[in-house]
């Protein structure tokens, strides 16, 4: 039974922008997110299907999360619960997710620092282990441009964890 | 002055004076020294004192194989222990110490210990204090030995960076072969990354006049360019330490002083091991005195620091590379005196100040004696790997021999003793060819520690370990290489045995008169060189060392003024406001038992299974029938682990009828997730069940109390919250301010609740609307704390508080489905063993303590009167507030069957009576729940 | 630090894996009367072997649960496929 209140800093502010030499790190809102599992979920899903180190470009896609399951990132509302006719199961976790955004010729070598990320080691799924968290990590809009979405409970712990290791990584 | 720079010499910039200070004294250096050359070049040889002995000792190698000159060393507030002087660059402003010595290296007032060598052998200090008791010496012992002291200050920012990296070709070592290496790598296209762990690459060359007929300086520069042109990288001041798994290379790159040194975890397509040899010591007598020097190091201090290391020159060597490096010293104005080792035994004389040597009554006069006993690859990242060593006679070394998966060894690492053959052989392996038995121009005469040899001869140097340690070691049978390194300590040290490990071998060898490949090696382990444990800490601290997951509503919770803490993982409210905390909480209880209490459940498990075949797995996984479970109801109950103990509690919803939703204990979401995908995945057909994890999109804020209907019902929602229309544990959806809103008719205080969950960025709206419409009745927000006493109040569990490894169910007062249920589920088996159907499993129950007691302690045990054995312990144990009296829970053996009886209860001495009740204390008909 | 391939994803860092038992422990039919020393059996007994192993891992960013197939003493990695039907 302790106070511990001052120990743990404030959670950073939704608009917060880190602006290093080579990376600006922010937030990004998005519209949706909806976690779809399916047996052929995959190949039924109606949008680009974006697996590591591939790069998005469209407003709207399909995280490929596992051999059955993609988070629909900015899709149109779908109904919840066990879709019979596709075989789908459906959750909207538009808040289950914090995306944060990681851009710049230096924000491959940041993410280096969390996991052994190469863009040499192609992926079937964006999902992997960042800085020791749960995370999505691709690239949107152009190749130096990453997104990481992080469960919204840690997202101020990654958020920490890049401010953190931009910090201590100095001059590489 | 026998140490000298020589003009025009070695790399060091003559232009650029650096001014420092060792053991008080101030002294100048020039840009690209070490501490130990320019301590040299100054005349000053006696650079520390020994671990044990408090020998004077001085540099004996030039390089990361010097075990003696350890300092403290500070630079702008900044003062880090235990510096290799012979691998610390020197910097302006820096204050070295020596370390082991007071008050400096030169006058140590310990020094006198060394004259008690006799009775101070290995084993000495555990021999002699073992009575009465080790520890009453041990302060006393560690004070007198040991190294650096470690500076109080926190040095603030010294953060290790650490990153992962990966190269198809990583070449350990910058020397000749490893930049031939590289160079062939990079230019066949290869992506090539080379590490040496000086300031500039070049290893031995820069002993050379020449090399394939360019100068040193020439030549290595145009393979560094060349290199770098075929876009390779070069990284200096950058040791590979380890070997580990699947060709991870840990690499250490030391940055400017007091700045924390780089982790680069390498991952290597395939490893050249270039790192060199070593020059091993010569064992004769006082071989520890300072201004004894390995050959290769007064090479090195003449080729990169321009240091002569004496003017009188005795050298006692037995190889060809030895007597190669002669000619630079002669060149250099040192009288070089060759003796050769096997014409009898050698005895250095003088102490701080050598005199000479003295050869079987033959006198020697030198102020410098050079030993070489032969050259010893530089094998530890091999061995890492798992590489074989082989045993060379002709060499008198272990080389490389069958290699690990993706390395191979090149040049003097791999016993390529000659430059030339080395370079060639190197090119041809980096392009992947296999290696050669290359055409040896080196020669040795064998030349090892000889047993029973009078005087004191150093085996291991940092750990004053000398060769009648070894001979005492093998008397008492520590004859294993492995009982001798620790019966001895012998390359225990920070330099780890890279200059003792073969002698004592040897020495072992000889002993026993086994051949030395018999006796074999100690094991190799990383790091090769000491590192900071810095360097594996990095940003692992603070608030990012097990990082807590935090809760959408935390502001709201600071703006109530909520003390937070930490309960399963996440950061949550313990009880609001400041004071007497008990008096807090205690309030906090009577208002929600009053009125109503507002908390905040958000981490509560939201696992939502899926699909046609989702009722028949729930029903599975679950200790109690779920498949009659309706649709919009809610049934509580446990997972089971296969050997039948509680893992988890909590409700399970039926959404609808291919849709439920598991609301696992806080604590156990991730557990519970990856338990059930296994079971999906394992034994199920897992394109018929889908899970998925939406717990951190939910918020989920929980009125409790006898106001709670009053009180959401101001909410406005369509849904009539009647105890008719919506008994407990009933689910409803509705749609609050234009969003979904889910309301879970459960309850973990045993008042009337509803569990509000709403997407979480809507937390702060539905928080601040029932607090709106809570305040004007007097209920306010509840920390887990109360929350914590009421439940305990109504005798509800914490799974591993409350239950413990080997809790079932039936343990619990749940027994029905062990005895009913016909469908197999998780752990259904063990639920019927011996163990299972014992009777003296501890069960949970109530304790009550005599009018006026005061609360038992959490722990406390029940004891058996008489035997004192421990029949359970209390589990939970607090001051009700609702009551007014002390309440517990306890798992005691046979518990249920002894309702009324005193037990005795025992606590770190005390003993305490209390009587056996049932757990739950409060309303145990259940009205306020149903009211 | 060890690679393993996950069936689906590719070659992960060890750290995202893990171990969820011995290949080739199939659960007993409990409502078929099994022994106590079955169960034991089932439960308790590792084969524990040095050398070739295969093992069931769970790849955790995935959830794909798998084989592994690996040597146990040297620590290389032979191969890996899913628990259910082929992988793609």
């Amino acid at each position: 039974m302790r106070d511990d209140s001052g120990k743990w800093d404030r959670l950073p502010a939704v608009d917060a922008v880190i602006d290093a030499p080579g990376v600006v790190i922010r937030r990004v809102a998005l519209v949706r997110q909806v976690l779809i599992s399916g047996p052929d979920v995959l190949t039924q899903i109606d949008g680009p299907v974006v697996e590591w180190p591939g790069v998005v470009e469209a407003e709207s896609y399909a995280l490929s999360l596992r051999r059955d399951r993609v988070l629909w990132v900015n899709g149109p509302e779908m109904a919840e619960g066990w879709d019979a006719a596709r075989n789908w199961a459906v959750s909207d976790v538009s808040d289950g997710y914090e995306v944060v955004e990681i851009a710049g010729a230096g924000a491959l070598a940041l993410l280096c620092r969390g996991a052994e990320v190469s863009l040499d080691q192609p992926s079937r799924s964006v999902a992997r282990l960042l800085f020791g968290f749960g995370a999505f990590l691709y690239r949107a809009g152009n190749v130096q441009t990453y997104r990481a979405h992080v469960g919204r409970a840690q997202a101020g712990a990654f958020w920490t964890a890049l401010e953190v290791h931009l910090r201590v990584s100095g001059d590489v | 002055m026998s140490a000298h720079r020589v003009a025009g010499r070695g790399r060091i910039d003559a232009d650029a004076p650096l001014n420092f200070s060792f053991d008080g004294r101030a002294f100048q250096g020039r840009r690209g020294d070490t501490i130990a050359s320019a301590l040299l070049a100054n005349g000053v040889r006696v650079m520390g004192r020994s671990f044990k002995y408090h020998r004077p000792r001085g540099p004996w190698g030039a390089w990361v194989d010097d075990p003696n000159a350890i300092m403290n060393v500070a630079l702008n507030g900044v003062e880090l222990p235990n510096c290799p002087a012979t691998t610390t660059y020197l910097e302006e402003g820096m204050a070295a110490r020596s370390v082991n010595a007071f008050p400096s290296a030169r006058f140590d007032l310990k020094g006198g210990l060394d004259l008690f060598h006799r009775w101070l052998g290995a084993g000495f200090y555990y021999k002699t204090f073992m009575w009465p008791d080790w520890h009453l010496f041990e302060p006393m012992i560690r004070r007198m030995a040991g190294l650096g002291a470690v500076s109080d200050a926190v040095l603030e920012g010294y953060v290790a960076d650490q990153l992962h990296d990966r190269c198809e070709v990583l070449v350990v070592g910058g020397g000749a072969a490893g930049l031939v290496a590289a160079r062939s790598a990079a230019e066949a296209g290869q992506d090539v990354c080379l590490v040496e762990d000086h300031a500039e690459c070049g290893g031995g060359v820069w002993q050379r006049a020449e090399i394939e007929g360019t100068a040193p300086a020439d030549w290595v520069a145009a393979q560094v360019a060349a290199i770098v042109a075929a876009g390779g990288r070069v990284l200096t001041r950058a040791t590979a330490f380890g070997v580990f798994d699947h060709r991870m290379v840990g690499i250490v790159e030391n940055r400017a002083f007091g700045q924390a040194p780089r982790l680069r975890r390498m991952r290597a397509g395939r490893i050249v091991l270039a790192s060199g040899a070593l020059d091993r010591p010569v064992t004769f007598a006082n071989n520890d005195r300072p201004g004894v020097m390995s050959v290769d190091g007064a090479g090195e201090m003449l080729a990169r620091y321009g240091v002569l290391v004496g003017r009188r020159i005795a050298v006692v060597a037995n190889n060809s590379a030895a007597r190669a490096v002669l000619p630079a010293l002669v060149q250099a104005g040192a009288e070089v005196v060759e003796v050769d080792p096997a014409a009898g035994p050698i005895r250095v004389l003088g102490a701080k100040r050598i005199r000479g040597l003295d050869q079987g009554g033959r006198r020697v006069e030198a102020d410098t004696v050079l030993a070489s006993g032969g050259l010893t690859p530089l094998v530890h990242l091999w061995r890492h790997a798992g590489g074989k060593l082989d045993w060379c006679d002709a060499r008198q070394a272990f080389i490389p021999g069958r290699a690990p998966e993706g390395m191979v060894a090149v040049g003097a690492a791999a016993g390529a003793f000659d430059l030339e053959s080395a370079l060639e052989e190197a090119r041809g392996v980096a392009r992947g060819g296999a290696v050669e038995a290359s055409v040896s121009h080196y020669h040795l005469t064998p030349l090892w520690p000889a047993p029973g040899a009078k005087g004191r001869q150093w085996i291991d140097f940092q750990h004053d370990v000398t060769l009648k340690d070894v001979e005492l070691a093998a008397r008492e049978n520590y004859v294993s290489v492995e009982h001798l390194k620790r019966y001895t300590t012998l390359g225990m040290a920070s330099d780890q045995g890279k200059t003792a490990n073969m002698a004592g071998l040897a020495a072992m060898a000889a002993i026993q008169g086994r051949p030395i490949p018999e006796v074999g090696t100690t094991t190799f382990r990383p790091p090769f060189v000491p590192i900071p444990i810095e360097t594996y800490h990095g940003a692992h601290r603070g608030q990012l060392w097990h990082p807590l997951k935090r809760l959408a509503l935390e502001e709201a919770h600071r703006a109530a003024g909520a003390a937070l803490g930490e309960y399963g993982g996440w950061l949550r409210p313990g009880w609001y406001g400041q004071g007497d905390v008990a008096q807090i909480i205690a309030e906090e209880v009577r208002m929600a038992r009053g009125t109503a209490g507002i908390f905040d459940a958000s981490p509560l498990g939201k696992i939502e299974v899926m699909g046609p075949d989702a009722e028949a797995f729930v029903d599975f996984v679950y200790y109690n029938t779920i498949r009659t479970l309706k649709p919009g109801h809610i049934r509580y109950g446990f997972l089971l682990s296969e050997g039948g103990a509680v893992m988890d509690d909590g409700v399970i919803a039926r959404v609808d009828q291919d849709r439920f939703v598991i609301s696992c204990s806080s604590s156990h979401v991730d557990g519970v997730r990856t338990h059930l995908e296994a079971w999906r995945q394992d034994g199920n057909d897992p394109d018929r069940i889908f899970i998925h994890d939406t717990t951190q999109h939910w918020a989920t804020v929980t009125m409790t109390g006898p106001k709670a209907r009053e009180i959401v019902g101001a909410l406005g929602l369509e849904v009539d919250l009647s105890a008719e229309a919506f008994p407990h544990m009933r689910l409803r959806e509705v749609v609050w301010q234009g969003g979904p809103l889910r309301i879970a008719r459960v309850s973990f205080t045993g008042d009337v609740s509803f569990e509000l969950s709403i997407r979480a960025s809507r937390a702060e709206e539905l928080w601040q609307a029932l607090i709106a419409a809570g305040a004007p009745l007097g209920a306010g927000p509840l920390g887990l704390e109360a929350l914590s006493i009421m439940r305990a109040e109504k005798g509800y569990l914490i799974i591993g508080k409350d239950t413990d490894g080997e809790t079932m169910p039936h343990d619990l007062g749940f027994g029905i489905p062990r005895q009913k249920k016909t469908v197999a589920f998780i752990g259904d088996r063990s639920l019927h063993n011996a163990k299972a159907n014992s009777t003296a499993r501890k069960q949970l129950v109530g304790l009550r303590v005599a009018e006026g007691a005061v609360m038992l302690p959490t722990g406390a045990h029940v004891v058996e009167a008489g035997t004192q054995r421990s029949l359970g312990y209390v589990t939970s144990s607090y001051d009700s507030p609702t009551l007014d009296r002390p309440i517990a829970l306890a798992l005691i053996e046979d518990g249920v069957a002894q309702m009324g009886r005193e037990v005795t209860i025992w606590h770190l001495g005390e003993t305490r009576r209390a009587t056996i009740c049932g757990p739950c204390a409060f309303d145990p008909e259940g009205e306020r729940l149903h009211a | 630090m060890q690679i393993f391939p996950c069936p689906f994803c590719g070659p992960r860092d060890e750290r995202e894996f893990h171990f969820a038992g011995e290949l080739g422990k199939t659960r007993p039919d409990t409502r078929d009367g099994v022994s106590d020393a079955d169960w034991a059996r089932y439960l308790h007994e590792q084969r524990n072997e040095k050398g070739h192993v295969r093992e069931v891992w769970m790849h955790m960013p995935c959830s794909e649960l798998f084989v592994l197939e690996r040597d146990s003493v040297s620590m290389a990695v032979i191969g890996s496929s899913p628990l259910r039907g082929a992988a793609e």
